[in-house]
């Protein structure tokens, strides 16, 4: 069955560019509306804090909480560009 | 009213605490601005996206409301503040190679790293103005207010770490 949508579109949105990028997205909760995880949760993640992150169901602004789900994401798919640090 | 875009990361003394548990009371002390990152057990991270007439007042009543839900929580890093090259290039919007060359070929006026090793860090607050005043880019204004504003939250943290007494003493000779 697929998973509950959520019922801010931009947020949706958000969500499925989370889950093509290999997170997963688990639903519950009251103010939060539920959960994404972060797919490397392990040592070398950068994600640190955010390789969970809660989602609310009614967010102060949605678009800008859209947009901060989305920066998690890159962030995250940030460790999968060689590291280029001297 | 301006937006400010900022991490607040904070730690539990007592590890045992989850952070879950913290969620539904941030959200009713106006938390629901952020994104709340709970994947570290006994740690928090807060990503926000708020509306407020300083980076000052942003940054202020974030963590008093954070204070209120979690009053022991203690604030490990506002970001941004602490940047390397790479930051420096993301947040500027030009390449790392760009933002290298630059500090190359203006070793005596570039801000000096707060910290140089095998990388260097520097205080994004300091680049951000002499890139501003000193070569002529366009550089967003809240976004100075912002990190001038993280760097003082940075320091004013750390300095609970001071000893009064030696304190007094390398400030006489640092002066």
């Amino acid at each position: 069955m697929p998973r509950k949508s959520h019922p801010k579109q931009e947020i949706e949105d958000a969500l499925r560019y989370a889950e093509s990028h290999g997170w997963r997205v688990d639903v519950g909760g009251s103010h939060a509306w539920g959960k994404i995880y972060c797919p490397y949760n392990d040592k070398e993640c950068r994600c640190g804090e955010f390789c969970i992150a809660s989602i609310w169901s009614t967010p102060k602004n949605a678009g800008n909480h859209a947009k901060q789900i989305k920066r998690v994401v890159d962030n995250c798919s940030t460790r999968k560009k060689p590291d280029n640090e001297e | 009213m301006q937006e400010y875009e900022f991490t607040l990361k904070f730690n539990f003394p007592d590890p045992s605490h989850t952070p879950e548990s913290y969620l539904d009371n941030l959200a009713l002390a106006g938390c629901d601005d952020a994104l709340i990152g709970i994947g570290q057990q006994g740690r928090i991270a807060l990503n926000f996206n708020r509306e407020a007439e300083s980076a000052l007042s942003a940054l202020y009543s974030a963590i008093e409301q954070i204070k209120s839900v979690i009053p022991d929580a203690q604030l490990i890093e506002a970001t941004p503040d602490f940047v390397g090259l790479s930051d420096i290039a993301e947040v500027v919007g030009y390449s790392r190679q760009n933002i290298r060359k630059l500090m190359l070929n203006n070793q005596a006026s570039f801000p000096p790293p707060i910290h140089e090793g095998s990388s260097a860090l520097w205080h994004l607050a300091t680049v951000l103005d002499w890139l501003k005043e000193g070569k002529g880019y366009a550089i967003d204004d809240s976004l100075r207010d912002l990190a001038k504003a993280t760097m003082q939250l940075n320091l004013a943290k750390e300095s609970f770490k001071l000893d009064p007494v030696i304190n007094a003493k390398f400030n006489a000779v640092l002066s």
